[in-house]
Formats: structure tokens, sequence, C-alpha cells
């Protein structure tokens, strides 16, 4: 699914952020991606979003070699790949039902074809009574599922989340992590979920890659 | 319905607008359309107006000759009228020959000399108006040569004023569509500067478009929709200001001017009446300043993009 050969990453002319990365990513892990602060753990990320180049080795995602494909073919590879944000990201100016419909809009499908889905999907995360609230007077945890609910609605091949909770308390935390672990087993999607708290990570046994001053290691 | 078609017709993707209406500097770009338009519209108009009654004019003055007669020491001035107005009656193409009588003369000479004097006494030049049946079909030349057995007749076809008429409607013409070259360009200027100032300030939805898979056409195509409904509304606004416009000056010129004033306006105007040509003209102003707006944003938005990508 995905396959880093001694990747490396930097910015400009600076130094290393992430350097000599080597894993595979089977279909269907669920894998939590921590570090301490400035470790990396949000380049890497934006490098399985292909958002950005690396600076050295190979990148394989879906069985394609990242860096010999066109842009039309990146941002095909692009649409397998769902984000969730720590900010969530929502369009305040939509409704949830239009935020979590607009990957499906920009895959030019008609409102009357999408329309049961993304309400099916609402339903599921819970926002069934929201779905016509702007993001503006959504709770937080109602936000992040909104989130979350956008990135999955396309039915994404990969799901990479990014501190997604890191905006909510502790027990809802939990709950958003069981709402990960539940579309990993639901959907088979394959799951790398970022974060910092350990006391998340002591709850669920899924394996963990850390990252440390631009290395490394996976830990089953 | 209509929401669908704007969208269809904006390469829009149809349901609520992803780029906000507010976010747009919607409200000045629409003034500054509108003000566009309707420069446009009024140029266009002026032009078409000039256009219009310069082709009058130069028609109006091609379907007519004078034929002079000067005193002549020893020539009888009434025996050479009556030879050249025969003449210029048998000349092909000719419609109508006729002399003016002393009293009609002595009314063309009324504002340089005065009125109520007794011309008489003085030999004045005669003048004969000739009247083409078809001035592509006069012989002209004919006439010419016979007027030559006639001593002091001269034949004047307008000519040179025709040709000073054209140069100064032409001059306008193209004055004015550089004028509207001019209007065109400030327009584009200000939507570049418009939609990047709106792509500044829809940072955050751009990356969040291109995070979920959104192409840099469908980006664009949601700007483009935004900036066409402007385009629209403004081209709309500043064709009917324009049309407004013309429909005043012509009725404050009927009114305000005198008569003697407003026979002068409307022989050199035709009474600021656009005509169907003219109306077209300023309804085309619509959607060329539409289309204008729609396609300088959707390049400027996709230009922006592969720069930031």
């Amino acid at each position: 699914m995905i396959e880093f050969s001694d990747v490396g990453l930097r910015y400009g002319n600076g130094p290393e952020i992430l350097s000599d990365l080597t894993f595979s990513i089977e279909p269907g892990s669920f894998h939590f991606l921590t570090g301490p602060s400035g470790s990396g753990k949000t380049s890497l990320l934006r490098l399985l979003l292909l958002a950005l180049k690396p600076s050295r080795g190979k990148v394989t995602m879906l069985n394609e070699d990242v860096g010999s494909l066109d842009r039309d073919s990146l941002l095909q590879m692009r649409r397998h790949i769902g984000i969730v944000f720590q900010e969530f990201r929502l369009l305040d100016h939509l409704t949830t039902f239009e935020n979590v419909a607009l990957p499906l809009r920009v895959l030019g499908q008609p409102e009357s074809e999408y329309r049961p889905n993304v309400t099916e999907l609402l339903e599921w995360v819970g926002l069934g009574e929201r779905m016509h609230a702007l993001p503006t007077v959504l709770s937080g945890g109602e936000k992040q599922r909104a989130a979350i609910a956008r990135a999955v609605i396309a039915r994404p091949k990969i799901l990479l989340a990014d501190e997604p909770t890191g905006n909510v308390d502790p027990e809802l935390s939990s709950r958003l992590v069981h709402l990960f672990a539940e579309l990993n087993r639901t959907l088979g999607m394959t799951i790398i979920l970022a974060t910092h708290e350990l006391p998340l990570l002591d709850r669920f046994s899924y394996p963990r890659m850390v990252l440390n001053k631009g290395t490394l290691t996976i830990h089953d | 319905m209509i929401r669908q078609l704007l969208a269809r017709l904006t390469r829009r993707s149809a349901g609520a607008p992803i780029v906000p209406r507010h976010s747009v500097a919607g409200r000045t770009l629409l003034m500054l359309i509108t003000i566009m338009s309707f420069l446009s519209a009024v140029t266009l108009g002026g032009v078409v107006l000039v256009q219009k009654s310069a082709i009058a004019w130069s028609a109006d003055v091609g379907r007519e000759m004078t034929i002079q007669i000067r005193p002549v020491e020893g020539e009888v001035m009434d025996s050479n009228l009556r030879t050249a107005v025969s003449l210029a009656q048998a000349t092909p193409g000719v419609a109508a020959a006729r002399a003016l009588s002393i009293e009609e003369s002595q009314a063309l000479l009324e504002p340089w000399l005065g009125a109520g004097l007794d011309l008489s006494a003085i030999a004045i030049p005669r003048l004969i108006v000739v009247q083409l049946a078809d001035p592509v079909d006069a012989d002209i030349d004919q006439l010419q040569r016979n007027l030559q057995a006639i001593k002091g007749a001269s034949l004047d076809t307008h000519a040179a004023w025709r040709q000073q008429l054209n140069t100064m409607a032409g001059t306008v013409v193209v004055s004015g569509l550089l004028v509207l070259g001019l209007i065109g360009v400030a327009t584009v200027l200000a939507i570049i500067f418009a939609t990047r100032g709106a792509m500044a300030t829809n940072r955050e939805i751009v990356d969040v478009l291109h995070f979920i898979g959104a192409s840099n056409k469908f980006i664009a195509g949601e700007f483009q929709g935004r900036f066409l409904t402007i385009g629209l509304q403004g081209g709309l606004l500043g064709a009917l200001l324009g049309t407004l416009f013309f429909v005043l000056i012509g009725t404050a010129a009927g009114s305000v001017l005198p008569t003697e004033a407003t026979t002068q306006v409307g022989f050199l105007f035709g009474n600021f009446v656009l005509g169907l040509d003219g109306t077209i003209f300023i309804i085309l102003v619509i959607p060329v300043i539409a289309a204008l707006t729609a396609i300088t944003s959707r390049m400027t938005v996709r230009r922006y993009l592969s720069e930031a990508s």
C-alpha cells in the first residue's frame, strides 16, 4: 500500500527534517504516528498526502512510484487519500452537510446522487441532527466528526489524521479514535493517525511509528 | 433552475457557492465594472452616432452638386443660367437642376452682409442646385466638360468637403475604438488585482480544496463563477445607465436648446437616436464585459495556482 525507501526531506537548503525513512504499510492496517513536537510528524504526513516531494529516496503508493507521476496522475492518487486536520479546516460558510459533501462535488457528482450517502454518513458519525448547522455553532467534537466524515465520504483507500484529538478533551479523544478504528474495521481503510498524546496510545494496541529527530522506528 | 444554468455557464459546481460571496471585493468590483461598462456603452454609442451621421451627411452631400456662374463682362447671366440648367438636366444621372432665384441668393448672403439690403445693383454669382438620381451613375465629367462652354461657370461636387467629413468621422471612430481598448485593458487589470486579492483572502479554502482532491480547473471554475456573476451584473447596470444617458441627452437636447440649435445638433448627431444597431452594440457590452471578467479571473486563478504549486 505505502512503501518508503531511503526517503529524505529538506526544505530548501536547510538541514534534513526527515532522514533515511524506510518502511512499508500494509493495506487495511492502523498505525499511530507519534514523536515529540518538531520531530517531523506533519512533514511525514505531508509526504504521505503528496503535498511535498521527497528530496531523495523513493515513495511508492498504491503500487505506483510517486516520483514518476505527472500532475494529473498525482491528483487522481490524492483522491484516494483522505486527511483530517487538528484544526478541522471546515469551510465556515458551508453547512455541515455541504462540508461533508465537498469531496463528492469536487468529483462532479450531482447532489441527487450524493445526498443519501452524505446523510447516512452524518447519521453514522452522530451528526444527523446537525447537518444544516454551520461549523461556527458546532462543538469541537462535532467539528472533528464532521471533518472525519468529509475525509471518508469519497471512500479513500488511505486515511491520514494529523493530531485529530488535539482540540478535544481526553474522553472525546478516545471516542474519536474508536471512530477511526471503526472505519478501519468496517471499510478496510489504511489509517495513519498522528498524535503525541501518550495516554491515548496506551489505550489502543495499534502499531506505533515513532519519529525522533527525523528518523523513524516502528513498534508493533 | 437559474442557479444550475448559471453553474453550467460558469463551469461552477451546482450547490452552495464554495467561494463565499463576501470574500470577493464584490461591491467595489461591481461598481468598477458598472462604470467601465457605462463608459464602454457611451463610447460605443457615440461612435455609432458619429458614424451614422457621417454616412448620412456624406450621402446627402454626395447627391447634390452646385454649379456657380460668376458674372462676366459681356455675358448675359440669365441666358447662361438657362444654358447651364439645360446642360445639367441633359446629363445622365441627374434628377433635377434648378437655378436659385435672386431672392434665394440674397438670402444666402444675409449672414455675411445683413438683412434688408438691396443687392440688385451688385452683380453677385448665381447658383444652380443639381440633384443626382444616383451619384455613381451620374456623368459628372461630361457635365464638367459641357460647362466649359459657359464663361464663368464652375462645378462644385463637394468632394473636398466629403473628404474632410469622412476623415473627421474616421478619426472619431478610431479614437472611440482606442478608448474602448483602454477601458478593456483597465477592466482586465482591475479584475486581475481583485482576483489575486480574492485568492489571497481565500487561501484556506484553496488549500482545503487541494487536500480533498480538487483540480486547479475545478478551483478556477469556482472563482470564475463568482466573477462572472459580478461581470454580468456590472455589464447589465452599465449598459442600462448608458442607454439612459442617451435617452436623457436626447431629451435634454430637445428641451434645453433653442429650436434653431436643436435643428443644428439634430443635423449633426441625428437627435441622439441610437437606432437598432446602436442599441445592439450597447446590449453587446453586457456579454463582452461578463466574458472578459470571467476569462480574466479564470486565467489569473490558474496562473496563481500554478505558481503556488
